[in-house]
């Protein structure tokens, strides 16, 4: 029994609060240990780092006997698009600007100057939960993950 | 710490023929490294020349940032298989 509990169920006794109170107290407390006992569980079920980027388009298995058919997969590491991204820190100046602006004529209002590397890996990671599941007309099964 | 890939298979296959490659970067890259070694007072003397200007700072990242990204390419793998075409892309 934690000690909270231990406290109101002795205040109760000592009638400093009456049942409806101790009912409220607990119920509060219950609430509060239950958040702090999912959150370590939370942090356990956090996936992993992505890894890689995959892309796959599998045809329909009845189609795939005609063998008319396209099959991809691709495997794109992570630490490939980080370093892809960094990359842009040695664009030159004039060509950014030229760059940024004709984003901007495209009314994207980014500036490459801006990247860092906190925000590659906030975008890397938040790709962890990216899930693209299309089957098209023809029965393909198209699928981007990340793993 | 980043380590460069050891073995690249290239197979492309079309219409009009193909080409397969194994490459064992395992062997190339020390014959690179001493290349490089060789070449490397050329460099330091092009890098020095160019540093007031800024181009020297510039190329050193050029460098660094090509083999950062050599060593990004392992685990790379593209296997498409179209029509006509085949490419097969494993980056080990």
């Amino acid at each position: 029994m934690s000690e909270n509990r231990k406290k109101i169920l002795e205040m109760l006794a000592e009638n400093k609060i009456s049942v409806d109170d101790a009912y409220r107290l607990l119920n509060t407390i219950e609430s509060a240990e239950g958040g702090r006992e999912s959150a370590p569980k939370k942090a356990t079920t956090v996936k992993d780092k992505p890894k890689y980027l995959r892309v796959t388009i599998f045809p329909d298995p009845e189609h795939e006997k005609n063998q008319d058919v396209d099959r991809v997969n691709v495997r794109v590491p992570m630490s490939l698009l980080r370093a892809g991204i960094k990359l842009s820190s040695l664009i030159p100046t004039d060509a950014r600007d030229k760059v940024n602006g004709a984003l901007k004529e495209k009314g994207i209002d980014f500036n490459t100057r801006n990247m860092k590397p906190e925000d590659i890996e906030e975008l890397i990671e938040s790709l962890s939960e990216l899930e693209v599941d299309i089957v098209s007309a023809k029965g393909e099964k198209v699928k981007v993950f990340v793993e | 710490m980043n380590r460069p890939p050891v073995w690249i298979e290239v197979k492309i296959q079309g219409e009009r023929g193909g080409c397969r490659l194994w490459l064992p970067l395992f062997l190339l890259l020390p014959l690179a490294l001493v290349v490089f070694i060789i070449l490397s007072p050329l460099i330091l003397i092009a890098v020095i020349i160019l540093w007031p200007s800024g181009w020297g700072r510039w190329a050193l990242s050029v460098l660094r940032a090509a083999y950062n990204i050599l060593c990004a390419l392992r685990g790379l793998k593209v296997d498409i298989q179209g029509r006509r075409e085949t490419v097969y892309i494993n980056i080990l």
